[in-house]
């Protein structure tokens, strides 16, 4: 107790300055009017005498006042504010100074904040709902198989049925079904068949009507759905009256019984939940894929509640070893890292954090240098302060204060940058990496963010600050006493020196990184496909296929599918403004599969050798993307027959594979390779029947020429597969409503997704690049800047230091290139030396980025021999450029050396 | 020999008695040095110069408390309290004064 009080006592002080500087005033005050009104009444003074008498018994009222204030600790206060004032005012004096270093370090701090706040959250998830930590997902996990085995119905029931630590225990599966809106749009959405508990699990309270209940679960209840909130508004309008309205899910209806509140989408990003029905007896290891949850009942730890699982488990792997002898029943948290299982990428995580702490220790190691040289330039004022009696420690302290009112600057704007990016980057950022995105990814500004960058700040602020004034103050007392103030005790040491070239190096070879970067962006945007992508809508078609019994009824349910694609393909052919409709399985400029190829009679060895880009397309592909084959024909209905085996090679397969031969009527056979290099199980030969142009069969970051293989798609056999229409006139998308309602009058199960317009497929790649782009140019330009900045403070320094010396020169008649040369040399070489160390850093960038990614050290050997003459020039060149740009900063300190006057520079001592 | 007011108290007993004194009723700064004059009598007399330091030392180590109040006069003054810590010091303070007090006796009336 007395401990707390004590230490609230010093917070208050510490926090409370002000307050208690004028308390102590107060009270001082009150007794010397108490003592005056007591000496006035007892004693018969006078006011004033009184006063005076008062006053004296006291004692000496100021010096009690100080006697007071430092036993509070307000004079370390007193003199820590001070220093954090003198901070302030050198950042004020030297504007450049402030400007180049604040910014370098907000950005190391956005950039470890951002880092640190993505890795955190994918790294230690936490449930954003009430007692979340206390929510569980339980599992049958196989040992052998290292999976989950989701078919856990059987378990589901005899789980909820028997676990006592464990309340609320319900399941879900998640279907994509075709949701008809207000409008009459129908689109595919995520729906979860739920237990009614999951309600109570997440704390879902409805916006209108009611959540799912128990009577809901029993089958052949009358069918009824939940909306989530964001369905509600856009395909709903937000119609308050939509509760108790039918709605069509697929070729079925259900009654609307309630909307839930905004940001409610357990269990994973639902927005739509039906109950989920489970018949009376279930037999182990069959139904549908489920995922199981549940609650720890107050007082229960996961640790009882898996003891009781255990026992569960046991008992049915005893009684069903055919299904349960491999698996293990587990309950872990709800949410964990999707990485827990694989330590490398724990380790990637870690080297993330790792990377971006060690830019900041880079860049405040950069300021240090600009630190270091605007104390060495107060050197004079120092040596007196140490005179006056400052300790070492003191004037360590005042220097690292300057560099923390730069970094409370710095935190500042990082923090805010890292605000803004985490809320218009981040979510983007993982839609794109990731297929669905969790309700507990919320990217933003965390407490324990905050406080990391704090931390960062902290660590900036001691490199930045500490290690010039380490430097800057050893050996004072000895410059004191020789008399050298202003004179040249101090000295640019080899630390500084490696800094310098370290800098200049990196700024050299940074430029290089974004002109790839942007050579890259524009080499995908403006990558020619073959055919006039732009006025093609391509869409992705499935269904739900049921679960079939046999292979043969799947066969019969894929046909029957199938047919439902060709009539929509009439139907939508049949619009005015579409001029074709054809099918494939992979977009051009998507990613493709790739195989291996063996040529018949070939080309000298029978080895299949040859990396190829696969894709399954309708006989109609080439006439709707209107780029006749090349040579020999095209496919024919004929061909789509099942055994039928003939393919379509691209011309980067003539090229590449055949050099230049002619291919029609050779044939080729798929082979895939063990691990050991050998060749497994050949596949048929195919024969070549015609030749294609080059369509984009490589994923957009692919940069390497694809050598394509087309083979006739029957879209009989296909479950889900893409649909791309050649609409002429107008923007393609406007289309799609048309497409959804066609599809609908055909059959309501079958799905439409992810309609893009075909020259939109490389976005969300140039979206990523764009912003690693805009990184590195900001880092780039940061870079440039402590440079120039860097060698501008060197050079000056080296002018200030060497004033006398000048001068002395000058009047002996020196030459000024001999007097630039003499004093710049050393700077100069520092300079020269970053340049060379930047150049060979470039000529590795390159080496690194022309090697073929999946051939490794080899590929590395063959780029480093294409290394030609003309880049080595062209980087050569760019050194240059480069040089000349760090030597802008040597003008002002140049002029600045030649105009001194000798007379003035010797009067100076 | 005549006897004259003590003119300082000893710091170790300086906070004895301004424990004692707040044991009693919280307390400003000014009330403090006059109680404990009353008290003894006008034998004792406070250093009012050492005696904030000391309010200041006692409040520090959790033994008091202090917060704004009103005087009878209606003057905003800081009174002191007694911390719970700081009346299980005062009982100890106290049963160590008077063992001090017997042996310190028992010295002087050795003859």
């Amino acid at each position: 107790m007395s401990w707390f009080s004590g230490a609230r006592t010093r917070m208050q002080l510490l926090f409370g300055r002000r307050a208690a500087e004028s308390r102590i005033d107060e009270e001082v005050r009150f007794h010397l009017d108490m003592e005056t009104n007591r000496l006035m009444r007892e004693e018969g003074l006078t006011p004033n005498e009184a006063r005076r008498r008062a006053r004296a018994t006291f004692g000496g009222v100021t010096q009690h006042t100080e006697t007071l204030r430092e036993g509070r600790g307000l004079a370390w206060l007193g003199g820590m504010s001070l220093d954090l004032k003198l901070g302030l005012r050198m950042l004020v004096k030297y504007p450049g100074l402030t400007l180049v270093g604040g910014v370098a370090m907000a950005f190391a701090i956005w950039m470890g904040a951002m880092t640190f706040e993505m890795v955190n959250m994918i790294m230690n998830p936490t449930l954003p709902l009430p007692g979340g930590d206390r929510i569980v997902q339980l599992r049958n996990w196989d040992v052998e198989k290292n999976t989950k085995e989701p078919r856990a119905l059987y378990d589901f029931v005899v789980w909820r049925g028997a676990l006592s630590r464990v309340t609320d225990i319900g399941a879900w599966s998640d279907q994509i079904v075709n949701l008809t809106g207000a409008d009459g749009d129908v689109r595919p959405v995520g729906i979860a068949a739920i237990s009614a508990s999951a309600f109570r699990v997440a704390s879902g309270t409805p916006l209108l009507g009611r959540t799912l209940g128990a009577a809901d679960e029993n089958p052949g209840a009358p069918p009824v759905i939940v909306l989530g909130y964001d369905i509600w508004r856009t395909r709903f309008a937000s119609d308050s009256g939509v509760v108790g309205r039918r709605v069509q899910l697929g070729d079925s209806f259900a009654t609307v019984v309630g909307v839930m509140r905004e940001g409610f989408k357990f269990p994973v990003a639902h927005d739509l939940w039906r109950p989920l029905q489970v018949a009376g007896t279930s037999t182990p290891g069959e139904g549908p894929a489920l995922s199981i949850f549940g609650r720890l009942t107050p007082g229960a730890s996961l640790a009882d509640a898996q003891a009781e699982l255990t026992v569960l488990g046991q008992r049915t792997s005893a009684a069903s070893p055919e299904t349960h002898k491999h698996l293990r029943a587990q309950v872990t948290p709800y949410v964990g890292s999707p990485l827990e299982a694989s330590t490398s990428d724990q380790m990637l995580m870690f080297l993330f954090n790792f990377f971006a702490i060690a830019l900041l220790v880079l860049l405040c190691g950069n300021v240090a240098l600009l630190l270091f040289a605007r104390a060495a330039t107060r050197e004079s004022e120092l040596i007196v302060r140490s005179a006056l009696g400052a300790s070492r420690g003191r004037i360590v302290a005042q220097l690292i204060a300057e560099a923390l009112v730069l970094g409370a600057g710095a935190v500042i704007v990082g923090l805010g940058a890292a605000g803004i990016a985490l809320n218009r980057w981040a979510p983007r950022f993982l839609e794109i990496n990731l297929d669905t995105v969790p309700f507990w990814y919320q990217p933003h500004l965390s407490i324990m963010t905050v406080l990391y960058a704090i931390g960062l700040t902290l660590l900036g602020a001691v490199i930045a600050g500490a290690l010039p004034a380490l430097k800057v103050t050893r050996g004072l007392g000895t410059r004191l006493k020789e008399g050298t103030a202003g004179g040249g005790g101090l000295k640019f040491g080899g630390v500084w020196t490696a800094v310098i070239v370290a800098q200049v190096a990196v700024t050299v070879a940074f430029p290089v990184v974004v002109f790839y970067e942007r050579t890259e962006l524009n080499r995908i945007r403006t990558f020619d496909v073959g055919f006039r992508s732009e006025q093609y809508l391509s869409l992705k078609l499935d269904a739900d296929i049921g679960s079939a019994r046999s292979r043969e009824d799947t066969s019969a349910q894929l046909a029957r599918l199938g047919s439902r694609f060709e009539t929509l393909r009439q139907r939508v052919a049949a619009e005015p403004g579409v001029t074709g409709v054809t099918f494939v399985d992979h977009l051009p400029r998507d990613e493709h599969p790739g195989a291996f190829v063996e040529l018949d009679g070939s080309l000298g060895t029978s080895e299949p050798r040859y990396v190829i880009s696969l894709a399954a397309i309708d006989p109609s592909y080439f006439d709707v993307l209107e780029t006749p084959v090349l040579a020999g024909r095209a496919f024919h209905a004929g061909d789509v027959a099942a055994g039928s085996q003939v393919v379509i090679v691209d011309k980067g397969f003539v090229d590449q594979v055949m050099r230049g031969a002619n291919p029609i009527g050779r044939r080729v056979r798929f082979a895939r390779r063990s691990r050991s290099g050998e060749v497994v199980t050949p596949q048929p030969w195919m024969e070549i029947v015609g030749v294609a142009k080059e369509l984009g069969m490589a994923s957009s970051v692919t940069r390497e020429r694809p050598s394509g293989v087309y083979q006739p798609l029957s879209i009989a056999r296909e479950p889900s597969i893409k649909m791309v229409v050649h609409v002429a006139k107008g923007d393609p998308l406007s289309f799609a409503r048309r497409v959804r309602a066609l599809a609908n009058e055909v059959d309501a199960r079958v799905r439409l997704s992810d309609f893009q317009r075909l020259d939109k497929v490389a976005d969300p790649m140039l979206w990523i690049i764009g912003m690693w782009l805009r990184i590195t140019s900001v880092l780039t330009g940061i870079a440039l800047l402590l440079s120039l900045a860097g060698i501008y403070a060197v050079l000056s320094f080296t002018v200030a230091r060497r004033t006398r010396e000048i001068g002395v020169r000058v009047a002996l008649g020196a030459s000024r290139r001999r007097i630039v040369t003499a004093i710049f040399r050393r700077p100069l070489i520092q300079v020269g030396a970053g340049v060379v160390a930047g150049g060979v850093l470039v000529g590795l960038i390159t080496v690194v980025l022309s090697a073929r990614p999946d051939s490794g050290s080899a590929g590395l050997a063959v780029a480093a021999r294409a290394f030609t003459l003309g880049q080595a020039g062209q980087i050569a060149a760019f050194a240059i450029v480069m040089m000349g740009v760090c030597l802008l900063a040597c003008i002002v300190p140049t002029r600045r050396a030649l105009g001194i006057e000798p007379t003035e520079a010797l009067r100076e001592e | 020999m005549t006897t004259r007011p003590q003119a300082d108290v000893l710091r170790g007993s300086l906070d004895l008695l301004v424990l004692k004194t707040l044991s009693l009723v919280p307390m400003h700064g000014w009330g403090i040095s006059q109680r404990i004059q009353q008290m003894s009598k006008g034998i004792l007399e406070v250093n009012q110069g050492s005696l904030y330091p000391a309010l200041q030392r006692l409040e520090k180590d959790g033994l008091i408390t202090s917060d704004w109040g009103m005087t009878e006069n209606n003057r905003r003054a800081r009174y002191y309290h007694l911390t719970a810590a700081g009346r299980r010091a005062l009982g100890v303070e106290l049963e160590s004064w008077k063992r001090f007090a017997t042996g310190l006796d028992a010295v002087l009336k050795t003859t």
